[in-house]
C-alpha cells in the first residue's frame, strides 16, 4: 500500500508533468507565447529539467488531474473578429493523460527507487515530446509565424479541453497518429499522443494584404508589458483563443477573471504549497484562472499536513529528482539529491555586480590615467624612498625648491632636463615625489618642488586646449597627501578635474617646447623658482660650446704652425743640400 | 546490465551534407541522453527544412564538431565508401583490485550506429557528365536537389526513429549519479585515417567483449 507521501509525490508528478506537456506544445507552437519575454525573476522552472521558460499568464484550465489534457493546435485563416471560429482546422491533437490501472492499483516492490525511475523516464518522455514537436510539419508554420514580423493570412491558436470530441470520418481520416511508450506510475500509466495532419500544403501560407498595419499598444510581447498580465481582451481573435469557443468544453472557466501572477511549485517558495490543489478552497477560488495545476488534484477535501509531505524515501542514489515542495523553508528538502537543489539554488540567486568594483577598477585606473608620463619615465624608484621624502623631511624643506642639490652633485645636464619636463607634467599625486626621487637617481639624490603658484599658471595654460578624456576620474587621494601643505592640498582639490586635460596638454607642451632645443628666453617665462635653473642651464650649454670653440680655435693654430713649421724645416734642408752640391 | 544497440538507417549524401546530418543525429541523440538542467536550443539547419535540439552545452558542441571534422577527414581518404559512426554511453566502474592495481572499467549501456555512405562530389558529377554531356547543368542540379530532398525526407525518418528508439526502452538506463546537463559519460567513434577497416571492427569487437556478461570473459 502506498503511503500518502508516495502518493502526494506521485500526484506532484502527474501535475507537473501534464503543467509541462502544455507548456512544451504552447511553446512549441504559438507564437506569441514564445516570443514573450522572459520574466526577470531569474526563477527557472526545473521540473523534469526542462526549462522553457515561464509562460506569460493564465493559459487555460483544466480538470481534475487524473482527466485527459486535450490540446487542439488550429491553423486560422485570418478573418475580422466577427467570423471568430469560421474555417479552421484542427492540425494536431496531443493527449497527455495518465490513465488509471484497471483492477487494482499496482504497487511495486521496491518503492524507494520506483518514483526517482518514473521521474526519469518522464523526463525522456517530455525530451522526445520536444523533439517531435519540431519534426511535425505545423512547426514550419510556426517558425515562419515567429521569424516574420508580418501577418499571414493564416494563424495558429490553440484550445484546450478535458474531453477530447472526436473528429468527423473526413478529418480522422486525413490524420496520423503517434504515440509515445507510457510511463508507470502509482496511479497509472502517463501517456502522451498526437494526431496530426501529415502535410500542410494544401493551406497557402501567405503574407496578408488584407491586414491593415495596426498598432497593437498593449501587445504582449512589448518589453514594456507585464509578462503576468493577463491575456489581454484586445489582441485579435486569431491570436489567442484558448478558452473562448462555441462549445466550451467540460472544466472551462471564462479567462476574464483577473489571475494572479502564476506561481510555480518552487522549495524556495515563501508558500509553496498555496498552489496545491489539497489546499484551502478559499485560496483556490483566488487563484482561479492561473494555472493547470490549480485544478490538478481534486482528491477531495483531505487537509494534509505540511509535514506528512515530506518524502519518506530518498534520492540518495538518484540525482535526478524532482522539485518537490514540501516545506516553507527555503532550505531543500530532505532529498538526496542535495547537490542538485543545492545547484539550483544557486543558480537561482541573481547576480549582482557590487559598485565598488567598478569603483574600484576607475580607481586604479586613475593613477595611470593621472599619469601619462608613466612609459616616457624610468622606472619609479622603489616605494621606500617616498617615505624618505614624507618622513624625514618637513613639509617646508619638501616644498622648497633645491637648485644646488639637484646640481651639485655633477649630474648630467639631461636628468635635470627631463625632471624639469616631468615637472611640467605633473599631476596631483601621491607618485609625484617618488617620480622625482626616482628621476633623481642618476644625478641628484632628492628633488623636492613646488607646487603652489607654478601649478595653477600651467593649469590655466592647459585649460585653453581642447583635449577631454572620455573617462577622466577624478584623482585619489591616498594616505600619502600629509605630506603636502595644506594651502597646496587644497589648490589640488580644486584642480583635481582638470588633471587628466592639464597632464595631456603638458605632455604636447613638453615635446612642443623640448627645453634642450630651445635655448631661447622663453623658458624663464615660466615660474619664478624654475628661472635660476634654466637660465643656468644654458649658460652651462653655452659654457662648452665656447670650450669647444676655443679648442677648435687651438687646433687650427696648432695645424697652422705646425704647417709653417715643416714649410720652414724643407727650405732649411733645401739650402743644406745645396751647401753640400757647392762643396763638390 | 545489457546495451542496447540501435542500427540507425542508412543515409547517402555529399560531405557538406553529411556533417550537417552528423551534427542532427549527434545532438538528438544526446538531448535525449542529457537529463541535467537543460535550456533546450533549437537550430535550423542550413541545408535541410529542418528543426533540432541541442543541449547548450559547449564542450559537447565542440566534441562534436571534432569528432565530425575526423570523419570528414577519413572520408576524404575513403571517398564512396560505406562507414558508421558510433555513439556510445557507459558506466564507469572499478574492478577489482588486483596485482596491477585498481583499474576502471567502462560498461557500455547503449550503442547507436549511424550508417552513412559518402559520395564523392567530383566522381559523382563527372559520371553524369559523361553520360549527358549537353545538358550537365540542369541534370547535375536537378538530380542535386532531387537528392537532397529524399536525403532530408530520410533524415527525417531517422530522427523519428531515434524518437521511437529512446521511447521503447528505457529500463536499461542506469540511475543518474551527476547534476551536470551530460548525465552519462559518452564516446563517439569514428572509423580513424590510420585505422583499416579490420582494425575499426576490431575496437568494435573489444568493446563487445568488455560489456558483455562476466562468465563470457572467464
Amino acid at each position: 500500500m502506498a503511503s500518502p507521501s508516495e502518493a502526494d509525490r506521485t500526484e506532484q508528478i502527474v501535475v507537473h508533468f501534464l503543467h509541462k506537456t502544455l507548456h512544451t506544445v504552447l511553446a512549441s507552437r504559438i507564437p506569441h507565447i514564445r516570443l514573450a519575454p522572459r520574466p526577470s525573476s531569474g526563477k527557472r522552472d526545473r521540473w523534469f529539467n526542462l526549462d522553457l521558460g515561464d509562460l506569460p499568464g493564465p493559459i487555460a484550465q483544466h480538470g481534475a488531474f487524473m482527466d485527459p489534457l486535450v490540446i487542439d493546435v488550429l491553423l486560422t485563416p485570418r478573418r475580422d473578429a466577427s467570423e471568430s471560429g469560421a474555417g479552421e482546422v484542427v492540425v494536431e491533437r496531443w493527449i497527455a493523460q495518465c490513465v488509471p490501472w484497471h483492477g487494482a492499483p499496482q504497487h511495486p516492490h521496491d518503492v524507494g527507487s520506483f518514483q526517482p525511475r518514473t521521474y526519469k523516464k518522464s523526463v525522456i518522455l517530455l525530451r522526445s515530446l520536444y523533439a517531435l514537436l519540431r519534426l511535425l510539419p505545423a512547426h514550419r508554420i510556426f517558425r515562419m509565424l515567429c521569424s516574420s514580423g508580418q501577418p499571414y493570412n493564416y494563424d495558429l491558436g490553440y484550445r484546450v479541453y478535458s474531453f477530447a470530441p472526436p473528429f468527423s470520418r473526413a478529418e480522422g481520416a486525413d490524420l496520423k497518429q503517434y504515440s509515445f511508450s507510457p510511463v508507470e506510475t502509482l496511479f497509472g500509466q502517463l501517456v502522451v499522443s498526437v494526431q496530426y495532419r501529415p502535410s500542410l500544403a494544401a493551406f497557402n501560407l501567405e503574407i496578408s494584404p488584407l491586414m491593415s498595419p495596426m498598432i497593437i499598444t498593449d501587445y504582449i510581447g512589448s518589453p514594456a508589458a507585464e509578462p503576468s498580465r493577463p491575456f489581454p481582451s484586445s489582441l485579435p481573435n486569431w491570436a489567442s483563443r484558448p478558452t473562448t469557443s462555441q462549445n466550451p468544453p467540460r472544466g472551462f472557466r471564462p479567462s476574464a477573471v483577473v489571475a494572479p501572477q502564476f506561481d510555480r511549485p518552487h522549495s524556495w517558495n515563501a508558500a509553496p504549497m498555496a498552489h496545491h490543489p489539497l489546499s484551502s478552497p478559499h485560496d483556490r477560488v483566488a487563484k482561479v484562472g492561473s494555472s493547470p495545476p490549480e485544478h490538478y488534484g481534486r482528491l477531495g477535501s483531505n487537509q494534509r499536513s505540511l509535514s506528512d509531505r515530506k518524502a519518506n524515501f530518498k534520492f540518495d542514489d538518484f540525482r535526478l529528482s524532482p522539485p518537490f515542495s514540501t516545506s516553507t523553508s527555503p532550505s531543500p528538502p530532505t532529498l538526496g539529491g542535495h547537490s542538485l537543489q543545492s545547484r539550483l539554488q544557486m543558480e537561482t540567486a541573481p547576480m549582482s555586480i557590487p559598485m565598488s568594483a567598478t569603483g574600484k577598477s576607475q580607481m586604479h585606473r586613475s593613477p595611470n590615467l593621472s599619469d601619462p608620463f608613466k612609459s616616457l619615465l624610468p622606472r619609479p624608484s622603489p616605494r621606500s624612498t617616498r617615505p624618505d621624502l614624507s618622513s624625514q623631511e618637513s613639509p617646508s624643506k619638501s616644498r622648497s625648491f633645491r637648485k644646488t642639490e639637484g646640481l651639485s652633485s655633477g649630474g648630467d645636464i639631461y636628468s635635470n632636463l627631463h625632471m624639469y619636463a616631468a615637472y611640467k607634467g605633473l599631476k596631483d599625486g601621491p607618485d609625484d615625489s617618488g617620480r622625482f626621487s626616482a628621476l633623481s637617481s642618476g644625478g641628484s639624490p632628492r628633488y623636492a618642488f613646488s607646487r603652489s603658484s607654478s601649478r595653477f599658471s600651467m593649469q590655466d595654460d592647459l585649460d585653453d586646449t581642447d583635449f577631454s578624456y572620455p573617462f577622466a576620474v577624478d584623482d585619489v587621494d591616498t594616505s600619502d597627501s600629509h605630506t603636502r601643505s595644506p594651502d597646496v592640498k587644497d589648490a589640488e582639490y580644486s584642480s583635481s578635474h582638470k588633471s587628466q586635460k592639464a597632464a595631456v596638454g603638458m605632455l604636447v607642451h613638453m615635446l612642443k617646447t623640448a627645453p634642450p632645443l630651445r635655448q631661447d628666453q622663453s623658458c624663464s617665462s615660466q615660474s619664478s623658482d624654475l628661472n635660476g635653473e634654466v637660465s643656468l642651464n644654458t649658460s652651462v650649454l653655452s659654457r662648452k660650446t665656447s670650450d669647444a670653440l676655443e679648442e677648435l680655435q687651438a687646433y687650427k693654430e696648432m695645424k697652422n704652425f705646425l704647417l709653417s713649421e715643416s714649410g720652414a724645416m724643407t727650405k732649411l734642408q733645401e739650402s743644406l743640400q745645396q751647401k753640400k752640391r757647392d762643396k763638390e | 546490465m545489457n546495451c542496447e544497440t540501435f542500427q540507425l538507417k542508412e543515409l547517402v549524401g555529399e560531405p557538406l551534407e553529411i556533417r550537417e546530418v552528423l551534427r542532427c543525429l549527434l545532438h538528438t541523440i544526446v538531448f535525449h541522453r542529457a537529463l541535467g538542467l537543460v535550456r533546450p536550443k533549437d537550430v535550423e539547419c542550413e541545408l535541410f527544412e529542418l528543426t533540432y535540439v541541442q543541449c547548450g552545452d559547449h564542450e559537447l558542441d565542440k566534441k562534436i564538431e571534432e569528432k565530425i571534422d575526423q570523419f570528414i577527414a577519413w572520408v576524404d581518404k575513403h571517398p564512396n565508401k560505406k562507414s558508421q559512426i558510433c555513439l556510445s554511453f557507459y558506466e564507469v566502474k572499478n574492478k577489482h583490485p588486483s596485482w596491477f592495481g585498481n583499474k576502471t572499467e567502462r560498461f557500455y549501456w547503449e550503442q547507436w550506429y549511424i550508417n552513412l555512405h559518402v559520395l564523392n562530389p567530383k566522381s559523382h558529377t563527372k559520371r553524369h557528365n559523361s553520360k549527358a554531356p549537353l545538358s550537365t547543368g540542369e541534370n547535375t542540379s536537378e538530380e542535386g536537389s532531387s537528392r537532397r530532398t529524399a536525403l532530408e525526407s530520410s533524415l527525417r525518418e531517422v530522427l523519428f526513429q531515434i524518437i521511437s528508439f529512446v521511447n521503447e526502452k528505457k529500463d536499461h538506463i542506469p540511475p543518474v549519479q551527476n547534476s551536470e546537463i551530460i548525465s552519462f559519460p559518452y564516446e563517439i567513434s569514428t572509423p580513424s585515417a590510420s585505422d583499416s577497416s579490420f582494425g575499426w571492427h576490431a575496437d568494435v569487437l573489444k568493446r563487445m567483449l568488455q560489456t558483455g556478461h562476466p562468465s563470457m570473459l572467464s
